[in-house]
């Protein structure tokens, strides 16, 4: 149906660019009129906007191509990728002149690094090895990431005493690029599975099993009564409520829960039917599991649109304490990224399901996928080995101690034995292609929940980032 | 089936030694490190939250298997040295093997090797000697140096770069080695330990993380402390002054912050902590008569000191509480924290023999300030401070960073220098009969690279073989064209 409809108008290729440079203009004046009124052109803030704006717009152009397979859209989307990073490198620098040192230190300054380094990448991944569709996925990633700056805290602080040290600088440089390296070889593992003719069941398997773990996680705050408890928020010193160390204070948003069980079903029953299919070895099913899919990005939307009206702001009672207390969504920046990312995987998967012809012409042959992936790993892992031994030197200057089996520290260590089991299955036992594959993903799987999950679900002497 | 001990030997070893028991060990260790991140642990976690989190039953049950602390267990200890031995046999059994292929590298290549290596060209040559020198000429100028094998019945030419490459991974297994070797140390002769210092004292005693004391051959002497803050009150710098003692003489002296530790004979001692003691180390008062007879004045009292403030009366400071409270008519101290405090000074009468109790603030039933002939007014409180220092000694860290080094550069070589081999050898074809030059290539990595340089290669030499001798060249091309 969906796809009889693309083909039905098919898009040329001046139209998007048109509008999408429109809408471009467009902001651009807006953002104008903002810095005639307040009459600072290079503030942090405007070059982030700017920033926002041409990857927004880079990120259209992308998926247009992803979509359409027009060439020209590669073009103008390169062309937006690069305003967008100028413009990123434009805000780095700001805040490295401000804060007097590499924007490293909180949250914020770590995506603002992030972004910057995923746009340069995807750059390089373009004109170097001709995977053109990658921004596609980088883009939207990267908008996320930019959306939630403007959302956290980003006064400069002052470094902590802990914090003040070139070893520390040199630990978090070593990690953005291993990390970054790790995202790019998950990306090319994927687009390798796709070139090497695995069915498009087991990406609509893979895509609902992520959904289904980031709504059961968002789910674990779920309370009685239907609430759903988030961090509550100090608008004043904008930061998060804590009752004790490392003890954050939650709030309870009413009947948002029931919205969040209600959308995890739907988000289960793609997953269900799939399950389904694979049982009765009845391909029906799986017709039905992909127009459930299209129904669960419909309320994925609605729980996206409702969580940001309520958690915005707004009073609500806690379970810590007598009252009612502030949110607002910087205190959930994860819940966020969570619902952003469960629908941008349900969209690239309907892509997929679109338009597998296109994106297989477009993506280089299987064969180079898997070089290409083997050889990023070849980059990340001596990086991750270095940022390890850099971390540890830093730990050893700060608190007399290389090493104190600390979570973050305990599963950098596993995301270093994963990549260790792949390198040597790899060079040992031939593993190539699909395993290969699996296994490649399975590793940015950990590092995923060594960057994210160890910070937020276990706590440790990695209170700063 | 007898089980002889030597068997059993042979069998363990070759079960160390194989990648699978790498990889289960591996797996292991990361099932159990991860483990150790979820269930609660010991040391750092307090034994009542542990108590909240666990049921007892539960709780007996961890603890009795070590899962409470399971990076300390006897048995993690034990699968690490397990992991070690199954990369010392692994590195053992196929040392000798990689060592041969680099000590004796295989230079004149024989008919079998020839058939099946997958890189090679053959390029049609009329004069052996012309054609081996235009090889080695072309491999000269791609930077590759070549040597002549004679063999009885033929020449070739042998050349290749980067033989190291082949030793790169059990130069990476080594460093592992080495940074075990150093956790190992340091778990066995290493100690961590806490010492509280106020300024102008000394200590050679380290209180260490299990309570018990340890005596230092030296003492350490804090010469002063202090903090810088930002304008936000945010800490900016917490600083220590020491100084080593020992025998009685000052041998060594360092300011230190937070990450940049003083080291003496393998101890460091580290910025951990500031803060006030709770002690009080000078009080000033505003002091004025009450019958106006003398002018107010400014007295500096400290603990217990007694101050004459005319020919009869004199005041002393008899307690100082940082954190009071007031229950059944007594004052009781509730923390050594400087939030709450209070102040008692006994104003005494040498003619009448009579004292007064006189409270800063003034508490309700025992302050008696109304009768004292004086009013005093706090000016300035000085309470003392105190620096935390953590202690630590790790003979086995130099170990652990040697291990490091050797590792970087070990994957530096397994990733990115690749050891290749070029072989040059005039032979007879086969079928046709007439002379060619073969050569064929090898990589031990990242091949596909590697064909391309090999083509490229292949391609000068032929059109250099093809130019130079021209004249002599046309005939046997033109026989092959015939073929």
């Amino acid at each position: 149906m969906a796809r009889a409809k693309v083909e039905q108008h098919p898009a040329t290729g001046m139209t998007l660019i048109v509008m999408v440079g429109l809408s471009i203009a467009f902001l651009l004046f807006i953002a104008f009129l903002n810095v005639v009124k307040t009459g600072n052109i290079l503030s942090e803030a405007n070059l982030l906007y700017a920033a926002l704006v041409f990857y927004a717009g880079a990120g259209a152009l992308y998926l247009g191509f992803g979509i359409t397979g027009t060439d020209a859209y590669v073009k103008f989307a390169s062309l937006a990728t690069w305003a967008g990073l100028i413009a990123n490198t434009g805000a780095v620098a700001h805040r490295w002149y401000e804060a007097g040192h590499p924007p490293f230190a909180s949250v914020y300054e770590m995506l603002l690094s992030f972004v910057w380094t995923l746009a340069a990448l995807t750059l390089i991944a373009e004109k170097r090895y001709g995977v053109k569709v990658i921004g596609t996925v980088t883009m939207p990633v990267a908008i996320v990431g930019v959306v939630l700056m403007e959302l956290l805290p980003n006064e400069v602080r002052p470094l902590v005493p802990a914090l003040q040290s070139t070893w520390l600088h040199v630990h978090v440089t070593l990690a953005m690029l291993a990390y970054a390296a790790c995202a790019l070889s998950f990306a090319l593992a994927m687009m390798f599975l796709i070139q090497d003719k695995v069915k498009t069941e087991f990406f609509l398997a893979a895509t609902s099993v992520f959904t289904v773990v980031i709504y059961a996680a968002i789910l674990g705050r779920f309370e009685r009564w239907g609430g759903l408890s988030v961090i509550a928020w100090d608008p004043e010193n904008k930061t998060e409520v804590f009752i004790a160390r490392n003890v954050r204070m939650f709030v309870t948003i009413p009947d948002l829960g029931w919205l969040m069980l209600l959308v995890f079903v739907a988000v289960a029953v793609p997953l269900a039917l799939y399950v389904l299919a694979r049982v009765k070895k009845n391909e029906a099913f799986l017709d039905t599991a992909n127009k459930a899919v299209f129904v669960s990005i419909l309320l994925q939307a609605l729980a996206l649109v409702f969580f940001i009206l309520r958690a915005r702001d707004g009073q609500y009672p806690s379970l810590d304490a007598e009252g009612f207390y502030p949110t607002s969504l910087a205190a959930s920046p994860f819940i966020l990224a969570a619902l952003v990312g469960g629908i941008f995987a349900n969209l690239l998967y309907l892509l997929l399901l679109w338009r597998r012809e296109d994106l297989e012409r477009l993506l280089p042959d299987a064969d180079a996928l898997d070089r290409i992936t083997y050889k990023t790993i070849c980059i990340a892992f001596p990086l991750l080995t270095l940022m390890i031994a850099a971390g540890a030197f830093w730990a050893n200057r700060a608190w007399g101690s290389y090493w104190n089996w600390d979570p973050k520290e305990t599963w950098a260590a596993i995301t270093w034995l994963v990549y260790a089991g792949y390198l040597h299955m790899r060079i040992t036992r031939g593993w190539r292609g699909r395993r290969a594959a699996y296994f490649a993903i399975l590793g940015f799987a950990v590092v995923m929940f060594t960057f994210f999950g160890v910070t937020y679900l276990l706590h440790g002497l990695h209170a700063y980032a | 089936m007898s089980l002889s001990l030597s068997s059993v030997v042979r069998k363990t070893w070759q079960t160390l030694s194989s990648v699978k028991t790498g990889v289960i060990l591996i797996i292991l260790v990361v099932i159990f490190s991860a483990a150790g991140t979820v269930i609660l642990q010991r040391p750092m976690t307090d034994p009542d939250d542990m108590q909240r989190a666990y049921s007892p039953a539960m709780l007996r049950f961890l603890d009795a298997t070590g899962l409470t602390d399971i990076f300390h267990a006897h048995w993690f200890v034990a699968l690490m040295l397990l992991v070690s031995l199954s990369i010392i046999a692994a590195s053992v059994e196929r040392f000798p093997n990689a060592w041969r292929y680099f000590a004796r590298p295989y230079k004149s290549p024989d008919d079998g090797f020839r058939r099946v290596l997958p890189i090679q060209a053959q390029i049609p040559i009329t004069n052996e000697e012309a054609a081996l020198s235009t090889a080695e000429r072309v491999l000269r100028k791609n930077r590759l140096k070549s040597e002549h094998i004679v063999r009885t019945n033929s020449f070739s030419l042998f050349s290749e770069k980067h033989r190291m490459s082949e030793m790169a991974v059990y130069i990476v297994h080594a460093s592992l080695l080495l940074i075990f070797l150093g956790g190992i140390v340091d778990a066995l002769w290493g100690w961590r330990g806490f010492v509280t210092l106020t300024p102008g004292s000394a200590s050679n005693q380290i209180e260490m993380s299990n309570g018990a004391n340890r005596a230092l051959p030296f003492s350490i002497r804090c010469d002063g402390t202090g903090e810088e803050t930002y304008t936000d009150g945010t800490p900016k710098k917490w600083w220590s002054k020491l100084a080593v003692v020992e025998n009685g003489r000052e041998v060594f002296r360092k300011e230190i912050v937070v990450n940049d530790p003083l080291a003496y004979r393998g101890v460091r001692f580290y910025q951990a902590s500031y803060g006030r003691t709770g002690k009080l180390e000078q009080l000033l008062l505003n002091v004025v008569p009450k019958d106006g007879k003398t002018a107010a004045r400014e007295i500096a009292l400290g603990m217990n000191q007694t101050v004459e403030l005319d020919a009869d009366t004199s005041v002393q400071l008899a307690e100082f509480i940082p954190d009071f409270v007031v229950e059944d008519g007594h004052v009781y101290a509730r923390s050594t924290d400087i939030s709450n405090p209070a102040v008692h000074l006994i104003v005494s009468s040498k003619k009448t023999n009579k004292s007064v109790n006189v409270w800063f603030p003034a508490i309700e039933g025992i302050a008696e300030n109304a009768a004292s002939p004086y009013t005093f007014t706090p000016k300035d409180l000085k309470t003392g401070l105190f620096t935390g220092l953590q202690v630590s000694h790790e003979p086995g860290q130099w170990s652990v960073w040697a291990g490091v080094v050797l590792m970087a550069i070990g994957l530096t070589f397994v990733f990115y220098v690749v050891h290749i081999r070029i072989w040059v050898v005039p032979v007879k074809d086969i079928h046709s009969g007439n002379l060619v030059l073969w050569i064929g290539g090898s990589a031990n990595r990242n091949r596909d690279a590697f064909e391309q340089t090999f083509k490229k290669l292949a391609e000068q030499l032929r059109s250099e073989l093809k130019t130079q001798p021209a004249a002599e060249a046309e005939k046997p091309a033109a026989s092959m064209a015939g073929n």
